[in-house]
């Protein structure tokens, strides 16, 4: 078993949760939207529940803080993608 | 459908069968078509010069060329589609398809072009022809794996990323009946990259095949868009990165550029 002091900082302690608004992404079914927005360009950022989509550039969202390791899917384009740290940022990888 | 609203939660399997579904399609197309005929809610023209309506309609035509391509592989590819939810998914892209073609036609009249059909076959760009001959090729050999590839990859990828570029310096008109056509391209292409993807993984001696294709067409279709943004009057300067998306799709499937 890990001793928890080993882990990340972010890995110890408890995820944040995130209530989810509409955004008005409109390019799935209505019940899903709220997990979707379009990225905003150079000057939009990414909060910790959300992961931009490297297929088709779409951000995706979750009820809860991300972290390496947890799987999400991107509806918009049909992916399946896993989140990886890379040098100290996390990156939305495809999985086939 | 299933029954949580998490996306996230879903098996990979069910989360399959939703996004190649009808039932999806349906729902998300209704998000950002309905109420939009033609793909424009209603929108005021605005006024063109004689060399930009030109070069609008010249652009117009190679989409067309490349939307009728769409059109004619994907319905070819139903029938010797690996699975009952590809046949599905292809349904779905076959419509889409046909409605790109319809708005693409019904703009080309608006812009005061009499018979699309004729203007096409002056104006088309050769090399998109060659293209689309040998997609269609592919689809007649009924060969999976290079259809999807050329189809779905190659030219969805390209379709997108120019469509994209041109939606943001449009008329109006033009520029929402561009947003309909690029938030459908999103489904077709990531059903090509990742339906190729698993493959790959499944039988990686398909690769040197595909690398083949690869070399012989997408040059076809990235000098076409090029061509394009000249026609459409974009500064070299101004230009986007036409091969960015297509080039990152590819190095993800292990292909080289």
């Amino acid at each position: 078993m890990t001793d928890p002091l080993e882990l990340p900082a972010s890995a110890r302690r408890p995820r944040q949760t995130f209530e989810l608004e509409e955004t008005g992404f409109n390019e799935v079914p209505k019940r899903f939207r709220r997990f979707y927005r379009r990225w905003r360009g150079a000057g939009d950022k990414l909060g910790p529940n959300e992961a931009l989509c490297p297929v088709c550039k779409v951000v995706i969202r979750s009820t809860k803080e991300l972290r390496a390791g947890d799987r999400v899917y991107c509806m918009p384009c049909m992916s399946r993608l896993e989140l990886v740290e890379e040098e100290g940022m996390l990156i939305a990888k495809v999985i086939y | 459908m299933p029954e949580t609203d998490d996306p996230h939660e879903l098996g990979e399997a069910e989360f399959r069968n939703t996004v190649h579904s009808f039932e999806f399609w349906f729902e998300a197309v209704q998000g950002y078509l309905h109420g939009r005929p033609y793909g424009s809610p209603g929108l005021r023209e605005s006024e063109l010069t004689e060399r930009q309506r030109q070069g609008l309609i010249t652009t117009l035509c190679n989409y067309c060329v490349g939307e009728t391509a769409a059109l004619d592989a994907s319905s070819g590819m139903i029938g010797f589609a690996p699975d009952r939810g590809a046949k599905i998914f292809l349904a779905t892209q076959v419509v889409d398809e046909g409605r790109h073609l319809e708005v693409l036609l019904h703009r080309m009249k608006q812009l005061g072009v009499a018979d699309p059909d004729a203007e096409i076959e002056q104006r088309a760009n050769r090399s998109l022809l060659k293209f689309k001959e040998r997609l269609l090729e592919f689809v007649d050999a009924r060969d999976w794996e290079a259809s999807v590839f050329a189809q779905n990859v190659i030219l969805e990828c390209l379709e997108y990323t120019v469509f994209r570029h041109h939606a943001g310096t449009a008329d109006p008109v033009t520029a929402e009946m561009l947003r309909g056509i690029v938030s459908d391209e999103r489904r077709h292409m990531g059903f090509g990259e990742n339906d190729l993807g698993r493959r790959l993984l499944m039988a990686p001696h398909t690769h040197d095949r595909l690398n083949q294709i690869k070399r012989e067409l997408d040059s076809l279709v990235i000098n076409t868009f090029a061509e394009t943004l000249g026609e459409l009057g974009v500064e070299r300067d101004d230009r986007p990165d036409l091969a960015g998306d297509y080039l990152a799709a590819v190095a993800r499937l292990g292909f080289r550029s």
